[in-house]
């Protein structure tokens, strides 16, 4: 029984103490050649993150890549077809689309409204309320839930007779409309994850605007008053420009984190042919299918979509965000 | 601290044009203030609810779980149900799994994170905005893309269904977004007080250790709370390495205990009492270091 721990422990410090020992050498060795101790203490500092950068992200990074263009199901050695893999996905795979559809509308819609709905929340905390440090408490919340938990919560609730229904059936039933079905509606499984969604994310956002919002200088405020500038001008041409660097944090973070839902997707029964999270395929056609060629091929899609999203709100921040002064630290 | 709300001095103008003028904008004023708190409080109903109900159906008997109209206040409340949800499952084991891989975990991940934001916050070396703009980009890299490279390796490692996964590569200052943090907090501090060390006499790791270390003591704690959160709920590491239920952490737990009761009747009550004691800890912790915890994590919006 103990063995699995003491077996897990051995590891630890055995490769602890590798990377320890990895950086008083390189700091010798870098003496020894003559580099500046300035910079053999930098280099010997960073050495835990190169090593990890090499063996755990730019190796694994080509060996998917190779992978994509193989057949491999991890019981005999990759077999090298060519775009094989690609062209299936684009041609031969009705779930691809159903799952890429799924996932980019959830980020598509699930960003802007999570961004707006928590501009708005910090826009309100900032008016001088009293007890912020307790609302900021209260709307960060949802945030520290573990998302297996916030995904078994939301299930329950959306259950065909859970909470949710309880309260709105009423309303639904004065138009005629039925309760719900939410996770188990094939029609519905997308806005419920877009709304649990959002429940989620929008406190952590909120907290992270109203810090912008605190940073903006007052006197800005008051040349805009002395200018004849009314509440409205005020917000839309100091608050804004001035948020605008925070706002597109914000949506970098929630457009990568989006993309790349998993967890909450193994605690909610959906139809499958509702589609699904573009990991939560990845994993399946890798390890509950073990067609790790095909999953590496996927990956590399979502790579180029999440680059894609990224490059599209890089370029358009040239027009929308505003940096005070461009200063650089370091 | 706007004053959007506050009256305005007024620049011109005579003083009876000035009362009314101030009367009429702090009646305005109170409507407004009315109208913040009241959109702030139904926001904060959406937000607690929710825990509410969470923490109501734990407590719930079976009989009781679909009433109608919902019973907010469980009758009878059944303190129970946590010790047969933690019984009907090895949940002691889970735990000490989950502490297990958490702690190490953890703490070799703040440690090397710490040592590598001192290495590119203080120290000038060739290639070090190069190799930051890297570090920078990894965030984008999607985790599942490197999975199935990184689950080859520990399988040919042979620690395939071992704890290791999980917790070896935190050496590694695996979260990238922990060093940019802590390399902001650096970035703040005066240059001169490590210099005066250093004439002292101080090597690289006292003036780290003794020095450096305390002053970014709010961005380690906003940092371990984070770790925490991350290792503690970690699921996808579980799910592809671990394959023997006693080796299996509580989130596994969790899932387990819903797909398979949930075969026939889904126990919410059980599954609500669990995914609250999960939920513990963190939200505990959260309490505790959220002065810090709050400073650290807005840090890289505005300063960045």
């Amino acid at each position: 029984m103990l063995s699995w721990y003491t077996l897990a422990l051995v590891d630890y410090v055995v490769v602890g103490v590798f990377v320890l020992a990895a950086m008083v050498g390189l700091h010798w060795l870098l003496r020894r050649l003559g580099v500046k101790r300035e910079a053999a203490t930098g280099y010997a500092l960073i050495l835990p993150w190169v090593l990890g950068l090499v063996i755990w992200n730019l190796g694994p990074f080509l060996a998917s890549l190779y992978f994509s263009f193989t057949d491999y199901n991890i019981l005999q050695p990759p077999e090298f077809i060519g775009f094989d893999n690609y062209v299936r996905m684009f041609t031969d795979d009705n779930q691809f689309w159903n799952v890429l559809r799924f996932t980019l509308l959830y980020s598509v819609i699930n960003v802007p409204l999570g961004l707006l709905g928590a501009l708005l929340t910090a826009t309100l905390l900032n008016q001088d309320v009293r007890g912020l440090g307790a609302w900021r408490t209260l709307y960060y919340l949802p945030a520290v839930l573990p998302a297996a938990a916030t995904a078994l919560l939301w299930r329950w609730m959306f259950t065909e007779n859970g909470l949710i229904n309880s309260i709105f059936g009423p309303v639904l039933s004065l138009f005629g409309v039925g309760r719900p079905a939410w996770f188990t509606d094939l029609d519905l499984v997308l806005p419920s994850y877009i709304i649990m969604g959002l429940w989620g994310v929008f406190g952590a956002n909120t907290i992270i605007l109203l810090a912008g919002l605190k940073g903006i200088p007052r006197d800005l405020y008051d040349a805009a008053t002395v200018d004849g500038a009314g509440r409205f001008r005020k917000y839309l041409d100091v608050t804004i420009p001035m948020l605008s660097p925070t706002v597109f944090y914000v949506l970098i973070l929630g457009v990568i984190g989006s993309l790349q839902s998993f967890t909450v997707a193994f605690f909610i029964e959906t139809p499958r042919r509702a589609g699904t999270f573009m990991n939560v395929y990845i994993y399946q056609e890798a390890f509950d299918r073990n067609r790790m060629g095909y999953a590496s091929a996927l990956g590399w899609v979502m790579l180029l979509i999440i680059l894609l999203f990224t490059l599209l709100v890089f370029r358009s921040s040239a027009a929308w965000v505003h940096y005070e002064g461009e200063k650089t630290n370091g | 601290m706007t004053t959007l709300d506050q009256p305005q001095p007024l620049v011109t103008g005579t003083a009876s044009r000035d009362r009314t003028d101030d009367r009429r904008r702090t009646a305005g004023d109170t409507v407004i203030r009315v109208m913040i708190y009241a959109l702030l409080s139904l926001g904060g109903a959406v937000v607690l609810i929710p825990f509410f109900w969470m923490l109501s159906t734990s407590f719930k008997a079976t009989s009781d779980l679909f009433n109608y109209p919902p019973q907010w206040i469980p009758q009878p409340a059944l303190p129970g149900n946590y010790v047969e949800a933690w019984t009907a499952l090895p949940f002691n084991r889970f735990l000490i799994n989950t502490v297990f891989m958490t702690v190490l975990a953890m703490f070799a991940e703040i440690f090397t994170a710490a040592l590598v934001a001192y290495g590119f916050a203080r120290f000038r070396f060739p290639w070090r905005n190069g190799l930051f703009i890297v570090l920078l980009s990894t965030m984008m890299l999607p985790g599942i893309l490197t999975l199935i490279p990184k689950f080859l390796i520990w399988r040919e490692l042979d620690r395939i269904n071992t704890f290791s996964p999980m917790t070896v590569g935190a050496w590694f200052a695996w979260g990238p977004s922990f060093i940019f943090l802590l390399r902001q907090f650096f970035l703040t501090i005066p240059r001169e007080i490590e210099e005066a060390a250093i004439i002292d006499g101080a090597s690289v790791f006292q003036v780290f250790r003794e020095i450096m270390l305390p002053l970014v003591k709010p961005a380690l704690l906003a940092i371990a709370v984070l770790s925490f959160q991350a290792n503690w709920n970690n699921f996808e590491g579980p799910l592809i390495y671990l394959s023997t239920l006693e080796k299996y952490p509580m989130v596994l737990g969790l899932q387990f205990y819903g797909a398979t009761l949930s075969n026939a009747a889904p126990q919410w009550n059980y599954m609500m009492a669990m995914a609250t004691v999960m939920a513990a800890p963190i939200l505990l912790l959260f309490f505790l270091a959220q002065r810090y915890f709050i400073e650290g994590l807005t840090v890289g919006g505005v300063k960045g």
